[in-house]
């Protein structure tokens, strides 16, 4: 019994202190997982914390980024833009420098040998609240001079409303939307000077502009009223009068948005001017810029000083075209420029003193990449651009073109016999014709080498030893062109 | 003769009629963070109320985000007819810098042109289980605290002050003391969101810190969504009377033809029908009726007002948020 008690008890015994240990245990237990839960939490809270940090630290990078003006530099210059972009600067330019020279017996050609630089032009373009572009474009190039009437220094100097693509408003100093070649920068030029019937197509004049693009690139247009400028002049005021320029053009690319990958870069347009100007006439030049054809000039108080200035109407018409497919290209453009002058003094007395004239001029042009490159109206982008040492050639272009100007034969007419043609000067001619082949190195996007050889014909004028008309114009022209 | 002068006149009167009462009008109002809710609704009752009374419609778009953000967005151009903004100091940089509106542009409109007031309180997880009552509990260690930064929101500033008002008046008047009981309310906080409305989803959506502080209109849309089984609101027995202003932009109203629709928007919050709006979301209405009607929706406490303590917003801005100032410091302070 005894034993039994005693044993019961140690039982009794044995029960609580394992309840008691397994009660301590139990609360040892929860208490490290209260611990835990809380280290948990706090771990948890520690990383919601981290999370959101970083959630707003981006959210104020990014309205940050949002305020910070964007810098780039490179092939296409110095870009200057507000992180929205309705603002924006770009610093570009382009210099050309060149080489004429005359082939042939020194004292017969009139021409001089020389280096010039022939464009070396900064170009400040941008916009300003978003749906306002400019563009500035100075002349610094050899014999450019500020003039008030005829200002070659300040090319560019426009302001273009730009709300849509297909309706946009251009007021200022810009190229009047006639000729084919005047409307590529002179930066993208296949030969080294334009060809001849760009003499018959207004250069900058000062007017407004509204133009656009419909269809992407299927219709452009232009329709402006200018100051109006004689056949290849440039100016920034109208000094003569008050007659003014209406000039429209329209092109069309009609394959640009279809699939046909060989016409897609087919484009025809016709561009038209009329107005009505008084004031002196430009004269003609050659490739190698020696002057075939001039105007008659003078005091105009007798026969033999006659003067001759626009005096009336002036049309011009000129139907132009292009071809781009793969390396090759090819671009042509015909002018008829129609002219009211009157001379001073009429011929004979009682004669009369005005006479209406129509000039005419094409060329066609054409040119292949040899280095297989894409050929364009603008710019090219060498496959490979020359790396000393390594790497590529660049893109190496050939190119022909062929091209006439004739001068209407009613300006040659000599009504006395005595004191030559009634308009023109004794030694001028009447027709050039031009041909030309070039080889373009383009070593990368930014630089160019050049060289052309380019032959001009004149019919009549005069043959006296060293007058320009006097043989053939032979002329090598080579340029080196950095543009950026 | 005479029937091409009556045509003339006609036209005239037509093109006059036309111009000067165009048929339809678009507003902006500028707002800060959270009053999105308040002005939606409100401005649908203010077309028709305008409709009603001037024939014309009414289309008033909405913008908000920190009170001091927007009101650099105004004088950066934002075409704003109306602002509502947070605070005084926020409309006077507008007439200050852009000269948009005249500089006393305050005492055009009643309660220095602030329709509805609201204060500073506190918003806690369900339970309180930091055992939060008054500003004095949010500075102890272990408690964290969401507020918005004081360099951009105005619920922000409002915040610092009336910490800086209650250590004050806990202290005598003791600014240094003030100061370093405001040192210590910012090494609470965790996460500094720019705006109120980010620093409440820093709380209740994102589940950080103890204690919410800012609005009161905030505060109590907070239990709204979330429900009282989450969060409850601790008012404390003193805060700040936060004054919200509102004008019209006078130069921007006036160039785009607003400026009589601007002028009866910011007048209509004092009518019964946007007061009643104003308690609807929580904001403390001025019309006495109005705020006898959502007295209990409102507690009472001890309010200070800016210009008692700070000497007005123009002080207090300088001392306190401008670069340099005591909030500079503190935040340099506590990194």
């Amino acid at each position: 019994m005894n034993n039994n008690v005693k044993l019961n008890r140690w039982m009794v015994i044995a029960a609580l202190l394992s309840a008691q240990t397994g009660y301590v245990l139990a609360q040892d237990q929860n208490g490290e997982l209260q611990r835990l839960k809380q280290q948990l939490q706090d771990l948890e809270q520690k990383v919601r914390i981290l999370e959101r940090n970083k959630e707003l630290e981006t959210e104020a990078s990014d309205a940050k980024a949002k305020t910070i003006p964007l810098v780039t530099l490179g092939a296409g210059g110095l870009n200057v833009s507000t992180a929205d972009t309705n603002f924006l600067l770009k610093i570009r330019g382009y210099v050309q420098a060149d080489s004429r020279a005359f082939v042939g017996n020194d004292e017969a050609v009139k021409g001089n040998d020389t280096f010039l630089l022939r464009r070396v032009r900064p170009i400040f373009e941008g916009v300003v609240a978003r749906n306002f572009e400019y563009r500035l474009m100075f002349d610094f190039a050899s014999g450019v001079t500020s003039a008030t009437g005829n200002n070659g220094f300040l090319q560019d100097g426009y302001v273009n409303v730009h709300y849509w693509d297909e309706a946009q408003l251009q007021l200022g100093k810009m190229k009047e939307p006639v000729g084919l070649e005047r409307l590529q920068s002179g930066a993208n030029l296949l030969f080294i000077e334009r060809g001849l019937p760009t003499y018959l197509v207004p250069n900058r004049d000062v007017g407004i502009q509204l133009h656009g693009k419909l269809w992407g690139n299927t219709l452009g247009y232009q329709i402006g009223y200018f100051n109006g400028v004689e056949d290849g002049g440039s100016a920034d005021i109208e000094t003569s009068d008050d007659g003014k320029d209406a000039a429209a053009r329209l092109f069309l690319q009609p394959f640009d948005r279809t699939q046909i990958d060989p016409l897609k870069k087919l484009g025809v347009g016709i561009a038209v001017t009329h107005g009505s100007h008084e004031g002196a006439l430009r004269n003609y030049g050659t490739a190698g810029q020696q002057t075939w054809f001039r105007w008659r000039t003078g005091t105009g108080a007798t026969p033999s000083t006659a003067n001759v200035l626009a005096d009336g109407d002036t049309d011009r018409f000129a139907p132009q075209a292009y071809y781009y497919w793969g390396p090759f290209g090819i671009f042509g453009e015909y002018v008829i420029s129609s002219h009211d002058v009157i001379r001073r003094p009429e011929v004979a007395p009682g004669s009369s003193r005005r006479a209406s004239f129509d000039n005419r001029a094409w060329q066609i042009a054409g040119s292949y990449f040899i280095t297989g490159e894409e050929n364009s109206f603008g710019p090219v982008t060498p496959k490979r651009p020359f790396a000393l040492g390594g790497g590529g050639w660049g893109a190496w272009e050939i190119a022909a073109r062929i091209g006439q100007l004739e001068v209407d034969d009613d300006v040659f007419v000599d009504t006395d016999g005595v004191l030559g043609p009634d308009f023109a000067t004794t030694a001028s001619a009447r027709k050039v014709r031009a041909w030309g082949v070039g080889l373009n190195w383009h070593l990368n996007r930014n630089v160019k080498a050049s060289v052309n050889y380019l032959n001009t014909d004149f019919k009549g004028g005069s043959t006296a030893k060293g007058e320009v008309t006097a043989q053939d114009e032979d002329v090598i022209l080579a340029r080196v062109q950095l543009s950026f | 003769m005479k029937r091409k002068s009556f045509i003339l006149a006609l036209l005239a009167f037509a093109a006059v009629t036309v111009y000067a009462a165009p048929k339809e009008v678009t507003l902006l109002n500028v707002s800060y963070d959270p009053t999105r809710e308040l002005y939606q609704e409100y401005n649908a009752v203010f077309a028709k109320y305008w409709q009603g009374k001037a024939g014309q419609k009414v289309t008033v778009q909405q913008s908000h985000g920190g009170s001091g953000k927007q009101s650099r967005s105004v004088i950066d151009g934002l075409s704003a007819d109306v602002v509502t903004l947070a605070l005084a100091y926020d409309i006077d940089a507008i007439a200050e810098k852009s000269k948009l509106l005249p500089a006393d542009w305050q005492k055009r409109l009643p309660n220095n042109s602030a329709p509805y007031t609201s204060t500073i309180v506190f918003l806690v997880r369900k339970g309180n289980p930091k055992g939060i009552k008054d500003w004095a509990d949010l500075v102890k260690p272990g408690v964290a605290i969401i507020p918005a930064n004081p360099k951009t929101s105005g619920a922000a500033r409002w915040t610092y002050l009336a910490a800086w008002a209650y250590a004050l008046d806990k202290n005598n008047g003791d600014q240094a003391k003030a100061k370093e009981f405001v040192t210590k309310f910012y090494r609470n906080v965790p996460v500094l969101d720019s705006g109120a409305r980010g620093a409440t989803t820093t709380f209740i959506q994102r589940g950080i810190g103890d204690v919410l502080v800012g609005w009161e209109n905030e505060a109590i849309l907070g239990v709204k969504e979330l429900g009282k089984d989450q969060v409850e609101i601790i008012t404390p027995p003193f805060s700040i009377l936060a004054e919200p202003p509102v004008t019209v932009v006078d130069k921007v109203a006036r160039k785009k033809g607003n400026e009589a629709v601007a002028k009866a928007y910011v007048e209509h919050l004092y009518s019964e029908e946007g007061q009643e709006l104003v308690a609807k979301h929580f904001y403390r209405p001025r019309n006495e009726a109005v705020a006898k009607k959502h007295a209990q929706q409102f507690p009472a406490l001890k309010l200070i007002t800016i210009d008692e303590v700070f000497g007005g917003w123009q002080k207090a801005q300088k001392t306190h948020f401008a670069d340099g100032g005591v909030f500079d410091e503190i935040q340099k302070a506590n990194k």
